[in-house]
């Protein structure tokens, strides 16, 4: 078979919808919203009135229901006007995932086609306050009663909640069981008992909301559990698996924003009579930089293209992420170094690109996290 | 109703343009083509306002271009337009204002169109010569300048709004007709994801224009262009800025309020 890198006409339509929503509604308000701790949601609510938002979905749910690779070239495209806003745009895939991938069709007709039909954004919370890394190992009770369950714990670093109408939430039927225990389930907004906290104060990425959630006598229908007891720890990792290529894709975006400004700049700033690009130092940066983004983007494309074909591209995806998102720091880095002083305000643009990166090493699966499974996943290939 | 929109794939707004080798035209080399020009764009938003408005109605946007104004017309189906055609030229074929519309008006006539709507002028030769010219080569009425418009199907009627020198006119006409557009209402409409997808299904008919040449030597003006671009120039570079020597912000003021004052004479 051959290899083509090539996008085809729907997809490069599809990039420049993104390109231009980038620009035309994301860029002109990064900078405030990172300063001021904004959440933009007439940009989200846009978003999804334009099919940007739900794009995991299948059509016949509401959704845009693209293939990952076009996923990927959106989302890309999203961050390099900002981050953040992207974070949030993209949470309800990754909260609407587990049902995508475990509901049954008529828990996809009752949750995702209302959710769709309407600007309403998801919250996907697994990570508890005692530990993200060790899913297998979360607190938040289920306790079966009847035609119930009743939820009790604690949720925290949750994307959107304080927004959120709808989360997917892992909770564990019985904690002597770890992972077997754990058991997926949807949970409503209003459901009473359940509170979200205050939103966190963010190092970057601010234009996103984060907040812990509550659980305080939840009661949630037997009908809103997905899959069977004891199913929840597979597909909370069969999600991620899928989701993680575009937190690649992310980190791409923002690091071909400070690489685009980083060249625009050394073209135009001099030293010692000639513009800083020309001193081979700064030339060899940018030369790094460059080479950095075009092996992360094209290790998402082939990690999208695996999933997109059915492979579980568990090894591919979690590279794509760990590889770009330690890349996009570097090259933040970088960024910041060529900026010289400047570099170092925030009237400039490249601090938050450096801040705003830093959550892809952490969130999705710590980037040591990523490492543990690429090198179980490739020691396997040589037991 | 059956709406008629003519649009032109035209370089982005934003592109520098170059002269190309023969003097007569610009580089298309590395040239981003749009039908975002403001005229076409607008022309286009207004008739699929009429469309949302109207239920039944359709519209069919057509092009004469080369190949590339394929994906001109794929941005129009992507807004709503329900067909397009493109009237296809080599980059041998030489056209003038007036060509164009006979060739737009050689394959309209084999379409349904109840209203045929244009752009003022394209964004590119500024030509502004296609709209009265259609409506001569179909034997419609047209008017100009349109800046509003309502249609009553059920009578035929259409009410435009039209700007003239120092004011706004209101005309009544029967359709069909040929209507140029000055400015929409509206802001035009960005295509959304679902919409970007479905244009790419859309039916898009290409016509060779050596289909329809034979068929204009017997019309006025034949089957060649009547006029001939001779020779194309950029702009001159605009002269330099101009720095003002000063020590105090007073004289900074000062001495700025003068030049605006005596040299640039804005104030
Ligand atoms: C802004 C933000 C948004 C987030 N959004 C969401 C969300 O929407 N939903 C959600 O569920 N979660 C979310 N998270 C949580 C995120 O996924 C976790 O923070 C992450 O998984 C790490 O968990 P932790 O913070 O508890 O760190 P810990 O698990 O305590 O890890 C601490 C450090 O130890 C390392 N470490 C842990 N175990 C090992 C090991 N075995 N070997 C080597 N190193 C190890 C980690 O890599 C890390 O460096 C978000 C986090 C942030 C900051």
């Amino acid at each position: 078979m051959t290899i083509g890198f090539e996008l085809t006409p729907e997809q490069r339509d599809l990039q420049a919808l993104a390109v231009k929503f980038a620009r035309e509604e994301m860029e002109p308000r990064a900078a405030e919203c990172d300063r001021k701790g904004l959440f933009p949601e007439d940009i989200y609510r846009k978003a999804w009135e334009l099919g940007l938002m739900n794009l995991n979905v299948p059509t016949e749910y509401g959704g845009s229901g693209l293939p990952l690779l076009d996923q990927c070239l959106i989302t890309e495209a999203l961050a390099h006007a900002c981050g953040g806003m992207t974070t949030s745009i993209l949470a309800n895939c990754l909260a609407l995932q587990p049902i995508n991938l475990g509901g049954t069709p008529a828990q996809k007709e009752r949750f995702l086609r209302p959710f769709c039909a309407q600007y309403h954004l998801a919250s996907f919370a697994l990570t508890e306050p005692s530990g993200g890394s060790d899913a297998g190992a979360l607190r938040t009770r289920a306790v079966r009663e009847g035609d119930t369950y009743i939820l009790d714990g604690e949720k925290c670093f949750i994307t959107n909640a304080p927004h959120a109408s709808l989360f997917t939430v892992f909770a564990t039927v019985d904690p002597q069981r770890k992972h077997e225990g754990i058991t997926a389930f949807v949970v409503p907004r209003d459901s009473p008992g359940l509170t979200t906290g205050r939103d966190e104060d963010k190092m970057g990425q601010r234009a996103s909301s984060t907040s812990t959630v509550r659980f305080e006598g939840v009661r949630v229908p037997v009908e809103n559990r997905l899959g069977a007891e004891g199913e929840g720890f597979r597909l909370a990792m069969k999600t991620l698996d899928s989701t993680r290529t575009p937190i690649g894709s992310l980190a791409v975006g923002i690091a071909q924003a400070a690489l685009d400004h980083a060249v625009r700049y050394a073209q135009q700033r001099t030293s010692f009579g000639k513009p800083i690009a020309e001193h081979q130092a700064i030339a060899m940066k940018l030369a790094n930089m460059a080479q950095g983004i075009s092996a992360a983007r094209l290790l998402t494309w082939h990690s999208a293209w695996l999933v997109d074909q059915g492979d579980r591209a568990t090894l591919e995806s979690s590279m794509a992420k760990c590889f770009s998102s330690d890349m996009a720091m570097t090259v933040c880095d970088e960024a910041i170094q060529i900026f010289g002083g400047y570099g170092y305000m925030r009237d400039f643009p490249v601090e938050k690109l450096l801040r705003d990166a830093k959550l892809c090493q952490i969130y999705e699966g710590a980037n040591e996290i990523q490492r543990l499974v690429i090198a179980r996943e490739l020691l396997k290939r040589y037991a | 109703m059956h709406l008629i929109v003519g649009v032109k794939h035209v370089p982005d707004a934003d592109t520098r343009l170059r002269v190309d080798p023969s003097g007569t035209t610009y580089d298309p080399d590395g040239v981003k083509f749009t039908i975002n020009n403001t005229y076409d764009e607008a022309t286009l938003e207004e008739s699929l306002r009429l469309k949302d408005g109207n239920p039944g109605t359709t519209v069919h946007v057509v092009s004469v271009g080369p190949p590339r104004a394929e994906e001109g017309l794929r941005a129009a189906l992507a807004m709503g337009a329900d067909e397009a055609t493109l009237v296809e030229v080599g980059t041998g074929t030489e056209l003038d204002p007036l060509l164009t519309a006979r060739l737009l008006a050689a394959v309209i006539r084999g379409i349904p169109h109840d209203l045929v709507l244009v752009g003022r002028q394209a964004a590119d030769d500024e030509a502004g010569q296609v709209g009265s010219a259609l409506g001569h080569y179909l034997g419609l009425p047209s008017a100009g300048y349109v800046t509003g418009l309502e249609v009553d199907p059920a009578s035929k009627r259409l009410h435009i709004k039209r700007y003239v020198e120092g004011g706004e006119e209101t005309l009544g006409m029967e359709f069909p007709a040929v209507l140029s557009i000055l400015k929409g209402a509206n802001d035009p409409r960005t295509p959304t994801l679902p919409n970007i997808l479905k244009a790419r299904r859309k039916p898009l008919r290409k016509v060779p224009v050596g289909d329809l040449l034979p068929a204009l030597e017997t019309w006025p003006g034949g089957a060649k262009p009547t006029s001939r671009v001779t020779a194309f120039q950029l702009p001159p570079p605009r002269a330099g800025a101009k720095i003002l020597e000063y020590t105090s912000p007073e004289e900074a003021a000062g001495k700025l309020l003068a030049a605006l004052r005596e040299e640039a004479k804005v104030l």
